[in-house]
């Protein structure tokens, strides 16, 4: 099994035989991507591979620095303007802000330029009928323009057509004669057939514009592997890190757009499994920022929207992710009242801490952790790198403030770890959880290192250091199932005699999605639903298997409302808004092989930790291969493995699990 | 009462589009002119192709665009 993740910087290949694992990376290379990941993938050997799972920020990058092909617009005349509109929704920051208000036209830098949108003169209503037909030659005019302006791909988004897509069908195939059969087009009735224009128009927009970016790529991708001796499967990460054969992700390239920050989490499900552990709070500490997502009874904690920017709405299912700038490269400064401040900006790789002598002369988290003693300057990032103290002493010296070096360090320290604490309860405690529940899963580089010290702010059940901490996002593209999914939108008021019409909207998605899966696997249903006068939906409603029967629709749609938001509203009647039917087929996935029992080993060697009080302390040192399941360590000790050092704080025990994770706990 | 400005004549009012030489960058027509347009971030100074709309520069106007208030009129009277 082979999985790569595509980064903005740098190329990451995984690979899984016979339960060994082995990593390496290749520098991205925009112009021409494959490459990269074809030559990663033969350096790790494809023979025999049977699975290759592909993640990838190119879409991403592309749409925030707005590297983009030329691309139209067209909707219903008059609303051309409904991609700068958004939802009107004020960024979070700056909600009593006077000041900020929304920019219109191409100040803006939106997606499509405003020349480039364009108004059609036809309308359907709501319910579907007829208000205008489409006016073909004012639409043959448009196009004309479209087509002097040579553009790439066209975005269509007519109002009320995911009601009926009579309208859009009629416009595509307008644009393919006037514009020929190159141009990329994606009609909103087949990429999103949701309610809600907006949503709808920007999902469509982002759809076109992955169809440009990634249609040429998955092909070179596709028939480099078979070339490179490759006979197994392609599959692409969604955003919610599920996979889908890359041919079937090329139909709705949204899906795609921001794969890879999702693996972790799905990494993190696939490990609580076989743990039994359900319920985990996923912290990935990387250089520059950490990023928390739940894990709750099982599952990724997923949305049915996303954002890529603000207001940018895709219409994706999406794992929740919240990040905030805490990681091992985020700079310490003092503030203008004097305080130790951590993040969030970071001094990325380049130039990196400045332990690492590249020219950075900032004090950062990883400096604050190689003079305490718990990073062993011979042996970062498994021996690739020599980390110089004595830069990281002078970036802390530099800093202006009155207070004692040690104070400096280790407050650092403590402040980064509380940093990453604060956000990770209030991801848990915004979805209604409490974190006494919750296990917190570290990994990521630094997640080993930072968070059981904060172990005690967190009031979490324990902290688990899963095995392979350093590549544990990248193993969730090998840990997830294969995954169809379909939704369309129906104003349906759930009343007994709604029955055969909820039923024919699920049965017709159902035909759809076997014929294009063409195999057998688990089918899900659901829907998105709203008590009558809201104009928001309770996403998820989860709908059992046979018959629609609408009084239990009903039930389950408040079970999930007071599971959500803490009421329950029985006496209002509900709505079914969406409804949503995944068809999961399982694939091969990674296993965790088990860790073999044996004694307590003896530290190999004690080492000096610094700064955690007035006096340095004395600590265990221990490599984490040597340790057998069951061993137990007791802190302050430090656990060292290739891409990860993992702190057992004073007063905390560490004990090896059946699979080799480490389990960290307060000492009783 | 003394208006600032004269009672407009026109039954429509419009803004003079001047013809400029050149071709549009983006659909190559040669059909650009010159006019001022008030937008959400004030007024600006566009060149723009009159076949796809394509802004071609577009430069910020006076804050009132074509309107001189009073004031300033006779600030700009007083020091000339």
């Amino acid at each position: 099994m082979l999985g790569v993740d595509v980064g903005g910087t740098f190329t990451d290949v995984v690979s899984v035989r016979d339960g060994r694992i082995e990593v390496t990376k290749v520098a991205s290379d925009p112009a021409d991507p494959a490459a990269p990941v074809l030559a990663g993938a033969r350096r790790l050997g494809l023979d025999g591979a049977t699975v290759f799972n592909h993640a990838s920020t190119m879409g991403l990058n592309a749409v925030i620095t707005r590297t983009l092909p030329k691309v139209a617009f067209l909707t219903t005349e008059g609303h051309r303007d409904i991609l700068d509109r958004g939802r009107i929704w004020r960024p979070p920051a700056r909600q009593s802000d006077t000041s900020w208000r929304r920019s219109f036209g191409d100040v803006a830098r939106p997606l499509v330029p405003r020349y480039l949108r364009r108004g059609i003169s036809e309308r359907l209503l709501a319910d579907g009928s007829l208000r205008l037909p489409l006016d073909e030659e004012q639409a043959r005019g448009q196009l004309g323009v479209l087509k002097r302006c040579e553009v790439e791909g066209v975005a269509v988004c007519l109002l009320n057509a995911y009601v009926d897509p009579v309208h859009e069908l009629q416009l595509r195939e307008l644009v393919q004669e006037t514009l020929g059969g190159d141009v990329a087009v994606s009609i909103s009735s087949e990429t999103s057939p949701l309610a809600k224009e907006y949503a709808r128009a920007s999902t469509t927009v982002v759809d076109v514009f992955m169809k440009l970016i990634f249609t040429g790529y998955a092909h070179a991708l596709d028939e480099g592997l078979r070339e490179a001796g490759f006979a197994g499967e392609l599959n692409f990460a969604d955003c919610a890190a599920t996979l889908l054969p890359w041919d079937e992700a090329l139909e709705k390239p949204f899906r795609i757009v921001f794969a890879g920050p999702a693996a972790g989490t799905r990494s993190g499900a696939h490990l609580g499994e076989a743990l039994g552990d359900r319920n985990l709070v996923c912290c990935d500490v990387g250089g520059t920022s950490t990023d928390v997502s739940l894990v709750v009874d099982g599952a990724p904690f997923v949305d049915n929207t996303f954002e890529l920017e603000h207001d940018l709405v895709i219409n994706a299912l999406s794992t929740e992710i919240s990040s905030v700038g805490a990681g091992g490269g985020s700079i310490v400064s003092i503030s203008h009242s004097g305080d130790v401040v951590v993040g969030p900006g970071s001094a990325g790789s380049d130039p990196g801490p400045a332990c690492y002598g590249r020219g950075g002369a900032r004090p950062t988290v990883t400096d604050a952790a190689l003079l305490m003693g718990i990073l062993d300057p011979d042996a970062f990032a498994g021996g690739a790198l020599r980390l110089d103290e004595l830069r990281a002493h002078e970036a802390f010296e530099s800093l202006d403030t009155p207070l004692a070096f040690e104070e400096r360090v280790g407050f650092a320290f403590r402040i980064a770890a509380a940093n990453i604490a604060e956000e990770v309860t209030n991801v848990i405690l915004r979805r209604g959880g409490d974190p006494r529940d919750f296990t917190l899963l570290a990994y990521g580089a630094a997640g080993p290192m930072l968070l059981p010290a904060a172990l005690d702010l967190l009031h979490v059940r324990r902290v688990v250091v899963p095995p392979h901490p350093g590549n544990f996002s990248a193993l969730g593209l090998l840990s997830s199932d294969l995954v169809y999914y379909d939704s369309r939108s129906a104003y349906v008021p759930l009343f007994p005699e709604s029955a055969p019409r909820i039923e024919a909207v699920f049965e017709e998605m159902e035909r759809g999605l076997s014929r294009r899966a063409g195999r057998e696997g688990e089918v899900r249903r659901s829907f998105d639903g709203r008590l009558f006068g809201q104009s928001w939906e309770t996403p998820f409603v989860q709908v059992p298997d046979g018959p629609i029967d609408v009084a239990v629709l009903v039930e389950r749609f408040h079970e999930t409302y007071e599971r959500r938001y803490g009421n329950r509203f029985p006496y209002i009647p509900v709505q079914g808004v969406s409804y949503r039917v995944e068809l999961r087929v399982p694939s091969e996935k990674i296993g965790f092989a088990p860790c073999e029992p044996g004694g307590v080993a003896a530290p190999p060697r004690t080492i000096e930790l610094r700064h955690f009080g007035a006096e340095p302390i004395e600590a265990a040192e221990y490599e984490r291969s040597a340790l057998p399941a069951g061993a137990r360590v007791a802190g302050p000790a430090v656990i060292r493995e290739g891409l990860a050092t993992t702190l057992v704080a004073p007063g905390q025990t560490a004990e090896v699990g059946s699979l080799g994770e480490l389990v960290i706990e307060a000492a009783a | 009462m003394t208006h600032t400005f004269p009672r407009p004549g026109e039954r429509h009012l419009s803004v003079e589009r001047r013809s400029v030489a050149g071709a549009c960058p983006e659909c190559g027509a040669e059909q650009l002119a010159e006019y001022r347009v008030l937008g959400d971030g004030g007024w600006f100074d566009v060149r723009k192709c009159q076949a796809c709309l394509a802004s071609v520069s577009r430069e910020p106007a006076p804050p009132f665009g074509s309107y001189l208030p009073l004031g300033l009129r006779i600030a700009r009277e007083q020091r000339t």
